[in-house]
């Protein structure tokens, strides 16, 4: 069978395209010594082995010398420079208009989950609520729900009675009964027509028609709401991002692949130019490709001068080459019929593509050649995991491919014997791996540019941690991030390093809209480590602050857009000719663009020296750039053309209708009244229309029946619950806001609405409470913060002092004192007024003093057991 | 990893689960066919379905950090989080924010309130706080630009003291930091204090933490070790401190042996120590110890297989001017681990010096294994290595080794190696790695092929003589052969 069409490699003249050429051979030289790390095996989570990774970032930092020191007392330790990649602007900002498509964020935990439940747990646990979801459903879809039964049984039953018999008034007619079952709405329509006998047949028929029904559709139910709650919880439909930047003519000038539209069908390419100090112009209108199903995932690849650019939808996946100034032309389109989870284009030989599906197949794809299936377990690699999740990337092999699930990486040969392979990661003891971690995603970056990190290392992203693993060295991570990331990483983009001997950056992206940047360095024969402390880059939400004031509703809308998962990355940096700038762009699920632009900042090397802080030491090179550390300096302010653009931007937004309900107003029994209408040779615009509404299953409306003369208003619906909203603005409206306020509090003021407040306060909590008091007090004298986005500090030394009054007794509580104290004695804490012009945060040392607040400790309670610190 | 060269490529069912090019997805394809089968999709067992789901929705085994934060938003019963475990929760965040953002003198505001954790009535939070403290607690005095060595002493002094059980870690990570900012003396004092601390019965997790501290204080012993070393060599052998200078080398030697011995043996990486420890071994004359330590650190099965073991093993056994056979050997088990290893140009040479005919296939196969890694395609030496050996093969009428080795080659290194975007690139950066490469492309692909042309067409006077003679030895050794 062939299973590919084939469409002839486009040739085209290599003078247009654009040539990347590596300068120097890349080093594949193996780093001469590595970092010591205990080899463990065994399964994930193992409690009784020292984790290394306890250690902090810093320890990537530190770094053995190689050759004894010659001088202990000279020699000035190399510590990891402050690198910083400032945003310009603080928070992301839209790149184009709003996608004129409205964004729902569809179902939430709280659509899916069983409010209420056991009370004495210490865990909450998860359970779908699949018993309000079937009510609802029979509720509001009776007629989906009851009507294929009343069908049944209809076609299997015999319900004529005999013919002769005389029907009594006692004897109804099942079949009409059985038929009307398909229209049947009781409740959901207010016009709905419920006949006695039907409410009898209801009450009669009930625990028959429920639980077959119940059993039936329960079961359906159950599985959907568990597929909803898992994805949920990890969407890996998105896994590698389906954003890409493809470099163009010139280095400043590139173009965004992404799709547009509600429904993620609509591949864009938008020419994008990028000049440092400027905003990102976008040139010209882009080009549309339309597509018959949602894309999930973009790649693009450019090898030997041909940039490639491949596609992956949920059951489809399709390659076209990329062409200067024209259309791209597509090469293949492939049906996988299970399902692709992921497709990687080769770094080495021009189309080559490995693509992966549910059912555990990976396999080598060129247009020309066709498929070639290198690896099919259904089962994981390492334990038992239900996920159908598959992954397949390249390696520095261009015949070699990695394979990867949710519990491991594996090296597969495509020319070896079918199922060997090696493991480059497993989930386990060897990468110190917490309970219940998995793989989310595995990258290889590949060789961005000679001077980049060597061509063997994979990136490998769990909820937990990232790692860079070297092929070379299997099994052993070389490098390992927490990255806490508060939602699943499934983004990852390396940009070559900004100058010679400069880290690269790693962007590192969540889908809930979180980046993380990681400096990665590995010069020469080093192992990769980290260069400095990792930074996270503000989010989509921080732009918030751009946008007008709006009214609350409008506001809400403009946040739910906002707060739409983050589906692509990506990152492009334009040699400039002063700092090194990258820009980063970010593809919500809404269909909208946001950009960043950032700027390499070295701060000044801090506590290079290990003598006295503030020391200048003769020999001590100069530091390199003037950038204060990031404490005390301004942050960055959103300026008046970017306000100017965001409302703009807003203005599109509130444009954009609504969603529409994914549920409409259920219909009614019509269809044999719809019968018994017979069509009139001459008819009145009314009947009509009424006889069109009817057969759609609607209710006529006036605007149906168009300019006539307005008769009997048409009843109106019930007023749902009260919308306060509304209310309020009614009220003010007409000028009775005041009255409606008092009104409300009077509201919340009766008894039964103070249940909520917390029935005993800790002396912890009040010594909170009476600080807030304490705060706002000072915050009016002072001047108004700079910095007002940030959360204040939740304590201060005020509650720390009394906090101590507290806890002033036996060893235990001295030895925290101690440390409270030791750590007020910090440089920072003690009062010295800062660098810079922020004004001091209202937490300073000199305030305690100058009013030593003797708190009276609320409720005194007997003092409770002393927490036993393991002694 | 090695990738076996060998077998037909495993196209059987490829198209089962991706197959057919499909009509509707793409609208501006021109022609398509659809010729994929429903029917496997639709056959699935429903059994599969129920068992997945029956252990997914359960989701004790995934674990996902941003549940809590789902399960938040619903009241879904559970014991309310208590005031305290709120504002230390949130201060924590705000910490860890602080340090994502380089705000050190922020972080350190919020770590001097979060400190009261400490108290928590909670006794798991209470056990695991110590450690947070210390992780992120040490952070911020690494980078906050007003604190000193001394902050950072005080600091972990006192946490090691809270919370017992992390007193090894914390004490071993504070030498680290010690020795990185070349406070070796208290380093290594830090470190004896830790190696001697016991706390209850003596747990194979503390076992460990001691011998890596024994380890690092072995470690800084050899670095005064070689400090004196060096100042030795600059002695007269005659002077009177010679001999005491001698003495003190010697007395190190068995202190640090014991250190790191222990270590060494546990499985891990264990570069520099073992780099060290067999310095030390080889200056003073134990040859067979240094040996010992090198070959059970290269061969243990339970050790991840790291290609430093065995370069370490090479280099001594090449010091020691160990037989070939020998150092062959060792080279052919980094090949296998590593087959695009620099070291491999060694071994090549080394086999083609050898008499084993079977040698001389092995060192073809070294080469086109070398330079079938992406990161090895502009090593010069590698390619004029093959361009000679091929040579000298072809000579030797031995094309079917060639064609063995060409076989599971042919499909892709003429895209990935001679393509005409390579031919021009190369030529325009590095004209003698042109020179070489076409010289392999002429004797595997024929003199037809186009890299092989495209060089051959280029007119350089430096290289007209060299040229000429390629054309004539690709003229008479090629395995390609055109119509004879």
């Amino acid at each position: 069978m062939e299973c590919c069409f084939r469409v002839p490699l486009w040739h085209e003249g290599l003078s247009h395209l654009q040539v990347i050429l590596p300068g120097t051979p890349p080093r594949m030289d193996f780093p001469s010594s590595l970092r010591p790390s205990l080899f463990l095996t065994g399964p994930l989570g193992v409690s009784d082995v020292p984790d290394l990774s306890f250690m902090c970032s810093w320890r990537d930092a530190l770094t053995l010398p190689e050759s004894p020191p010659q001088d202990c007392k000279n020699t000035a330790p190399h510590l990891a420079e402050a690198l910083l990649w400032e945003p310009a602007m603080p928070g992301p900002l839209p790149l184009l208009p709003p996608c004129p498509d409205p964004w729902d964020p569809g179902v939430t935990a709280q659509d899916l989950l069983f409010r209420g439940g056991f009370r004495y747990r210490r865990q909450p646990q998860v359970v779908l609520d699949v018993t309000e979801q079937l009510s609802r459903f029979l509720w509001n879809h009776g007629d989906i729900a009851f009507g294929p039964l009343g069908k049944m049984m209809l076609e299997n039953f015999k319900l004529e009675g005999g013919r002769n018999r005389s029907k009594k008034m006692t004897v109804v007619s099942a079949k009409r009964l059985l038929q009307d079952l398909g229209g049947h709405q009781p409740w959901g329509c207010p016009w709905a027509h419920l006949s006695h006998r039907l409410r009898r047949f209801a009450i009669v028929g009930g625990p028959v028609l429920g639980k077959s029904v119940s059993s039936l559709l329960g079961r359906l139910l159950h599985e959907e709401l568990a597929t909803r709650w898992e994805q949920l919880l990890l969407d890996e439909a998105f896994t590698g991002g389906t954003l890409a930047w493809l470099p163009g003519r010139t280095p400043q000038v590139g173009q965004l692949v992404y799709p547009a539209g509600g429904a993620l069908d609509r591949l864009r390419f938008q020419e994008v130019s990028l000049t440092s100090g400027s905003d990102p112009q976008v040139l010209g209108d882009p080009g549309c490709i339309q597509l018959q199903g949602p894309v999930r995932q973009v790649v693009t690849n450019t090898v030997q001068g041909e940039t490639l650019l491949a596609v992956r939808s949920d059951y489809h996946c399709a390659v076209w080459k990329v062409r200067r100034q024209r259309r791209p032309a597509p090469l293949q389109v492939l049906r996988v019929a299970k399902g692709a989870t992921g497709i990687s284009l080769s770094p080495h030989l021009p189309g080559e593509l490995a693509i992966c599906s549910r059912s555990g197949a990976v396999c080598l794809w060129t247009p020309q050649d066709g498929l070639q299936q290198v690896y099919k377990d259904p089962e994981t690699l390492v334990f038992r995991d239900p996920s159908p999740w598959r992954w397949a990337d390249f390696t520095a092999h261009p015949r070699v491919l990695t394979v990867g699930d949710r519990t491991g990486v594996k090296m597969v040969d495509t020319q070896g014997p079918p199922g060997c392979g090696l493991l480059l990661f497993r989930a386990g003891a060897e990468a110190s791996c917490q309970k219940g971690e998995r793989v989310l995603l595995t990258q290889y970056p590949g060789q961005c540019s000679p001077e980049s990190l060597p061509p063997t290392l994979h990136l490998i992203c769990t909820q937990f941690s990232l790692y860079l693993v070297d092929e070379r060295l299997p099994l052993v991570p070389m490098l390992k991030w927490n990255h806490d990331l508060p939602s699943p990483a499934l983004l990852a983009r390396l940009l070559p390093p900004a100058g010679p001997g400069c880290p690269q950056p790693l962007f590192l992206g969540g889908l809930g809209g979180q980046v993380q940047l990681l400096h990665i360095t590995g010069k020469e024969a080093s192992a990769p480590r980290l260069a400095g402390p990792p930074q996270s880059l503000p989010s989509l939400t921080d732009c918030l602050s751009a946008f007008p004031l709006l009214e609350p509703k409008s506001h809400q809308q403009l946040q739910e857009r906002l707060e739409a998962p983050t589906i692509g990355l990506a990152c492009a940096s334009p040699p400039s000719a002063s700092t090194p700038t990258a820009w980063l762009f970010q593809l919500s699920a809404a269909g909208d663009i946001f950009y960043q632009h950032l700027a390499l900042q070295a701060a000044t090397s801090f506590h290079r020296d290990c003598g006295p802080p503030g020391d200048p030491r003769p020999d001590s090179p100069a530091p390199r750039a003037t950038a204060p550390p990031m404490d005390q300096r301004p942050p960055p302010s959103w300026s008046p053309q970017v306000t100017a653009w965001c409302s703009r931007w807003l203005e599109a937004l509130l444009q954009v209708p609504p969603a529409s309900p994914v549920w409409t107003a259920p219909t009614f029994s019509h269809r044999r009244l719809l019968g018994r209408l017979e069509p009139q040779p001459v008819e009145g615009k009314v009947p009509q229309a009424l006889r069109a509404a009817m057969a759609r299953g609607r209710i006529l409306q006036q605007r149906d029946l168009g300019l006539l003369p307005r008769a009997e208003p048409p009843p109106a619906p019930e007023p749902g619950p009260q919308d306060e909203l509304s209310e309020r603005l009614e009220a003010a409206w007409e000028g009775q806001g005041a009255t409606w306020w008092k009104r409300q509090q009077g509201k919340a003021s009766e008894p039964g609405k103070q249940t909520k407040r917390p029935k005993r306060r800790t002396p912890l909590s009040s010594t909170f409470s009476s600080l807030t008091s304490c705060l706002d007090l000072s915050d009016t004298s002072s001047p108004p913060h700079s910095s007002e986005l940030r959360p204040q500090p939740p304590v201060t030394p005020h509650s720390q002092e009394s906090a101590q009054q507290l806890w002033a007794q036996g060893d235990h509580s001295e030895r925290w004192q101690t440390l409270g104290d030791y750590m007020a004695e910090l440089p920072l804490t003690k009062g010295t007024p800062p660098l810079g012009h922020v004004p001091t945060p209202p937490s300073q040392a000199s305030s305690v003093q100058a009013t030593p607040s003797r708190l009276p400790t609320p409720g005194s309670q007997p003092h409770r057991k002393r927490p036993r610190m393991g002694f | 990893m090695r990738p076996t060269a060998c077998g037909e490529p495993a196209s059987k069912g490829a198209r089962e689960d991706c197959g057919g090019a499909h009509p509707h997805f793409l609208l501006d394809v021109l022609r398509t066919q659809d010729m994929s089968d429903f029917s496997e999709e639709l056959t699935r067992p429903e059994s599969e379905d129920d068992q997945e789901e029956a252990s997914t929705v359960s989701g004790t085994r995934v674990y996902f950090p941003w549940l809590q934060k789902h399960l938040d938003t619903v009241a879904t019963g559970g014991k309310k989080k208590k005031d305290f475990a709120q504002t230390t929760g949130a201060c924590l965040s705000f910490i860890r924010e602080a340090l994502l953002k380089h705000q050190w003198q922020q972080a350190a505001e919020y770590m001097h309130s979060y400190l009261q954790i400490l108290e928590d009535f909670d006794s798991n939070q209470r056990q695991t706080a110590p450690e947070i403290i210390w992780k992120l607690g040490s952070e911020i005095l690494f980078y906050h630009p007003k604190s000193s060595v001394e902050t950072f002493n005080t600091f972990a002094d006192q946490m090691k003291n809270i919370g017992v059980l992390n007193y090894l870690k914390i004490s071993l990570q504070h030498a680290l930091y010690l020795i990185h900012c070349g406070k070796l003396e208290e380093a290594s004092r830090n470190l004896s204090q830790a190696e001697t601390w016991r706390y209850g019965e003596k747990s194979s997790s503390q076992e460990m933490l001691i011998n890596l501290a024994q380890a690092y204080k072995g470690l800084l012993e050899y670095f005064s070790w070689s400090k004196k070393k060096m100042e030795l060599s600059k002695l007269d052998k005659d002077d009177y401190a010679y001999s005491t200078e001698a003495r003190n080398i010697f007395s190190h030697s068995w202190k640090t042996s014991v250190n790191f011995s222990a270590l060494i043996k546990t499985p891990g990486v264990w570069d520099p120590f073992v780099k060290s420890y067999v310095e030390m071994l080889e200056f003073y004359g134990d040859r067979d110890g240094a040996r010992k330590v090198l070959t059970s650190y290269a061969y243990d099965e339970k050790f991840p297989s790291n290609p430093n073991a065995h370069i370490y093993l090479y280099n001594f056994l090449k010091r020691e001017k160990a037989p070939r056979a020998k150092l062959l050997s060792v080279l052919k088990i980094l090949y296998q681990i590593v087959p695009s290893h620099k070291l491999m140009l060694e071994f090549h040479m080394l086999l083609r010096k050898s008499e084993k005919e079977e040698h001389h296939k092995l060192g073809l196969e070294v080469l086109f294994g070398l330079l079938d890694f992406a990161g090895c395609t502009k090593n010069i030496t590698a390619w004029k290595y093959l361009a000679s050996y091929l040579r000298q093969i072809l000579m030797e009428n031995r094309v079917a080794w060639v064609q063995e080795e060409w076989k599971s080659r042919r499909n892709w290194w003429p895209a990935f190696h001679f393509s005409y975007f390579w031919a021009k690139s190369d030529w325009k950066e590095d004209k003698d790695l042109a020179y070489e490469k076409a010289l392999v492309a002429g004797m595997l692909l024929g003199k037809g092929y186009r890299y092989f042309r495209y060089i051959l067409k280029q007119d350089h006077h430096d290289l007209r003589k060299k040229i000429k003679q390629m054309k004539k030895s690709v003229k008479k050794y090629s395995i390609v052969k055109p119509a004879v």
